[in-house]
């Protein structure tokens, strides 16, 4: 028997109810376990809201409904200088899946000096259900059945921690709006999301935080306004802050805790007036001012890359003695940018370089040149790329590698490019009959600049990896002075590049190659089918960023393109009249469907992520805080590699068991569009890039998984929680 | 137009207070000097214990947090590795006299002998000023000083919140790590936690 029950049951006896296990009560339901648990200062109710019943697509919430006695309280998902949030811990039948509370607008409550956010009277907490497909209704019922361990911890100025057992039965076929008020009043109480802009921020100026928020509603501006920060630990709850009006912009000034152990990128926060609520997510400007020590997160670091067990690479984690670090991270940009040509993400380029092999088969010096045209192509962009990384990220943005592909733009022209690429290797058009002579010769008479560009081409749609010793080099690397960095992404440029250039210089690789001939060209038209599947897959990834609209925007857009490259081989007249129609056409769809090619897709996908849910700021804390490990996978659909993996080793039937048996939490982070809190979460990691995968477990240091991950390995981590 | 409204959240934080926990010292500054009463009436300063590692515990015997980490007998073993350390450990309880957890001190260290812990004083601070000199907020709250009188450690005495014995055994007890690495002359790897439990009951 635990101390807390032991305890539970000696409170009990002397009638000074510390807290009742719910078996003690008979609720509605009777049968053992009920919906209502009464503690001396808590009535517990777990309610439903199911108005059109229980079925796959149909709205289902359920919530613990607590009435405190006077006085009492519970406590906000940020419960301020003390206390403890209220956590529910649902069992549900298979297909039915949780999702968070969707807290209702707390109320700072004065304890003497310190406060806290929390509950007095009744309070609803809300949570929906989602019933997916796989949802069955039992054989011999035709109720749902929840059940819900609840922990909340209420105060007055004593506190006291208690818990309950619920069960609840939901009637699949018929209405539950039993609760339908108290479900109305939460819902109206909880904060309703501001549009993200720019102007919004938070910037970090001594010990104490700026806050400016643009688009609050018209009828708030010139009154007080309660503010409620989601992430705990920041501000000094209690102490006296300043808020004011400047037209329709609200700023406020509020101090820090000199004892803060949150450092977040992203500030979620709350405004409140008159009961109704904005959230508002502020990206954090500045830098936390740092106490004597480390931050917490350095240590982490270190202990996930020793229990990576890479001697060399433990070192990544120092963060004193830069120089070594500077030269760990160089030995890892090499090895990492060599593995770089073996991932999934290098595949087209592969193509292209071995038409330039087979092109120049015949002609030693040609492939000496080209290999280092090539080389300084890709050092040139990946220089390139990490400058503009640096410079973006300096000015305050937070960016990871692969930004590039985050920018649907960038996809797009990519997506044009390699339709344009396929098209002339099918032998559709050459450049000689589209572009003016004079350019015209310059491609096929300049094959040190077509090597040159086709190494800024592998970089654009190789570098959105990360490979093995690559993910903790560009880690390391953006907290390096500039210089160093740039000398970082410039060895991993080399690292990619080296394959070939080794091979250009040794003339045994071209002597292996066939002389030219009449297979060339077949292999040539060969060459095309790579490039369109990757424009298929551009359209793909596309479709993740901007939805079905876009992708097919962007559809319509290459079939244009491809209309205008064809009309230009005609000849004479028709090429003028077919020409200037097929330009018309490009650029009408250009001005009516081009916008959705850049629009953000709707709201993120639902339904199709299985055992998966979305990750989100502080989520891993709170779930490893109630005892479960969580494995979340930092993705994006731009990331080759990324979907290799989640296809393969996430995807099998063995390691998914294993994850069900250690009732491990998945949550998968998207990157495939920008969001600094993963951006900032990456970094707490030392990583700048995805794929990564890293296991969390309460009371270790968080396991940080290969980026080529291997049913193996997987099974073996998880073997060890 | 510009039109700019100054209003002052009193309403909101309350009237005129000056934070305790606003004043309170950052880890890697100097700790508060104080002197209090132990619970035999006997007056302990902090500056007595220079050139030692010291470790501030708040306390109240009153509350289910204290009572998970001295009835897991987790807060004793703290309190004898510190022990073993050569680190000097103060309990200090800054409970106000009108409050129902309040005990005499008479009752407070019968409280204490009765744990069979390794605690140097045990320290009767019914004004509160000391605790809110630190910022100390929760029972417990858990404090560590170098030998030079600077805060190495100010927060949890572990990483999971809760009221749950069974979570002890996964949990990273922060102020043995704490301890650990002061004593080696490492810096403390996490120096400012959350701390958790029941707020103190502090003389308004």
């Amino acid at each position: 028997m635990s101390v807390s029950r032991l305890l539970g049951l000696l409170a009990l006896a002397t009638a000074a109810l510390s807290w009742l296990p719910a078996a003690a009560q008979f609720g509605a339901g009777g049968a053992g376990v009920g919906a209502v648990v009464t503690t001396e200062q808590v009535r517990a109710e777990l309610v439903a809201q199911a108005p059109d019943g229980v079925g796959p697509g149909k709205t289902v919430w359920v919530g613990l409904q607590l009435t405190h006695k006077p006085e009492w309280h519970t406590y906000w998902k940020n419960a301020g200088d003390s206390g403890l949030p209220t956590q529910l811990q649902w069992t549900l039948p298979e297909g039915v899946t949780a999702g968070d509370i969707e807290w209702p607008l707390p109320k700072k409550i004065p304890i003497g000096t310190l406060a806290n956010y929390g509950y007095e009277n009744t309070v609803l907490l809300p949570v929906p259900l989602t019933i997916g497909p796989q949802f069955q209704a039992p054989l011999l019922s035709d109720t749902l059945t929840i059940k819900l361990s609840a922990a909340w911890l209420v105060c007055k100025t004593e506190c006291i921690p208690e818990e309950g057992q619920f069960t609840l039965q939901v009637p699949i076929r018929s209405s539950t709006a039993g609760h339908a008020t108290a479900f109305d009043a939460a819902w109206r109480s909880a904060p309703t999301a501001l549009a993200p802009t720019p102007d919004n921020r938070l910037a970090i100026d001594g010990q104490t935080i700026r806050l400016t928020v643009h688009g609050l509603p018209a009828g708030w501006q010139g009154r007080t306004l309660a503010f409620f920060p989601e992430t705990p630990e920041v501000i000094a709850t209690a102490a006296d802050w300043q808020q004011s009006w400047d037209g329709a912009v609200w700023t406020a000034q509020v101090p820090l805790s000199p004892q803060r152990s949150n450092s977040p990128a992203l500030m979620p926060v709350v405004l409140a007036l008159d009961g109704q609520g904005r959230r508002v997510e502020m990206p954090v400007l500045g830098s936390w001012p740092q106490a004597s020590g480390p931050a917490p997160e350095s240590t982490a670091l270190r202990a996930a890359l020793d229990a990576r067990g890479g001697s060399g690479l433990a070192q990544f984690g120092a963060s004193s003695g830069a120089t070594l670090g500077f030269w760990a991270a160089l030995a890892g940009a090499l090895i990492g940018g060599l593995i770089l040509n073996l991932m999934p993400c290098v595949f087209p380029i592969l193509a292209i370089k071995v038409l330039g092999f087979a092109r120049h088969a015949d002609d030693r010096r040609a492939h000496r040149i080209n290999g280092i045209a090539y080389t300084a192509g890709v050092l040139v962009s990946f220089v390139a790329l990490g400058a503009i990384l640096l410079a973006l990220r300096s000015a305050g943005e937070s960016l990871g590698w692969g930004f590039q592909l985050q920018n649907p733009a960038v996809v797009a022209a990519l997506a044009l490019l390699f339709t344009l690429i396929g098209l002339n290797l099918a032998g559709v058009f050459h450049f000689a009959q589209v572009v003016p002579a004079s350019l015209a010769g310059f491609q096929p008479r300049h094959p040190v600049v077509d090597a040159f560009f086709t190494g800024v081409l592998a970089v654009a749609i190789a570098s959105p990896c990360t490979a093995p010793f690559m993910g903790a080099s560009l880690g390391l690397a953006v907290a390096l002075p500039p210089l160093q960095a740039i000398a970082v992404f410039a060895v991993l440029g080399l690292g990619l590049a080296l394959p070939y250039l080794v091979a250009s210089m040794v003339p045994a690789v071209a002597r292996a190659l066939p002389r030219p001939g009449a297979w060339m060209d077949s292999l040539k038209k060969f060459m095309a089918f790579p490039m369109f599947a990757t424009v298929a897959w551009l359209v793909w990834v596309l479709g993740q960023q901007s939805g079905i609209d876009g992708a097919g925007a962007l559809l319509a857009l290459l079939v244009a393109v491809a209309f205008v490259a064809w009309t230009l081989t005609l000849a004479g007249r028709g090429r003028i009249v077919a020409g200037g129609v097929a330009l018309a056409v490009l650029l009408g769809l250009a001005w009516g469907v081009g916008p959705y090619v850049t629009e953000p897709a709707a709201v993120a996908r639902q339904g199709d992520n299985g055992p998966w849910q979305t990750w989100a700021p502080g989520r891993v804390d709170q779930i490893v805080a109630s005892g479960r490990p969580v494995f979340v996978d930092f993705t994006a659909a731009w990331c080759v590699t990324c979907q290799y993996n989640k296809k393969t080793t996430l995807s099998d039937p063995a390691v998914l068991a294993d994850i069900a048996a250690k009732q491990v939490v998945l949550l998968r982070a998207d990157w495939t569009r920008r969001d600094p809190a993963i951006t900032a979460a990456l970094q707490q990691l030392g990583r700048n890039g995805v794929p990564v995968y890293v296991l969390y477990q309460a009371g270790r240091a968080p396991v940080l998984m290969s980026e080529i991950l291997s049913v193996a390995d997987m099974r073996a981590a998880l073997s060890r929680l | 137009m510009l039109r700019r409204t100054l209003i002052t959240s009193a309403t909101l934080a309350g009237i005129g207070w000056t934070g305790a926990s606003f004043a309170a010292p950052s880890v890697g500054q100097k700790a508060p000097e104080f002197s209090l009463p132990d619970t035999s009436g006997k007056a302990v300063s902090l500056s007595a214990f220079r050139g030692k590692h010291v470790v501030l515990e708040w306390v109240n015997p009153g509350c289910p947090y204290v009572r998970k980490h001295y009835g897991s007998a987790n807060m004793q073993g703290t309190q004898k590795e510190a022990a073993a350390a050569g680190a000097i450990w103060l309990a200090i309880n800054s409970t106000e006299e009108g409050s129902v957890d309040y005990l005499v001190p008479e009752q407070l260290a019968r409280w204490t002998q009765t744990q069979q812990g390794a605690t140097t004083h045990t320290l009767m601070d019914v004004e509160g000023s000391t605790g809110k000199a630190y910022g100390a907020r929760t029972t417990p709250h858990m404090y560590i000083i170098d030998p030079r009188g600077m805060l190495v450690y100010a927060g949890g005495i572990d990483s999971i919140p809760s009221s749950r014995v069974d979570d002890i055994k996964t949990a990273v007890n922060y102020v043995k790590q704490g301890i650990r690495q002061a004593v080696a002359g490492q810096p403390i790897s996490a120096a400012t936690t959350r701390p958790y439990g029941c707020s103190i009951k502090y003389k308004t």
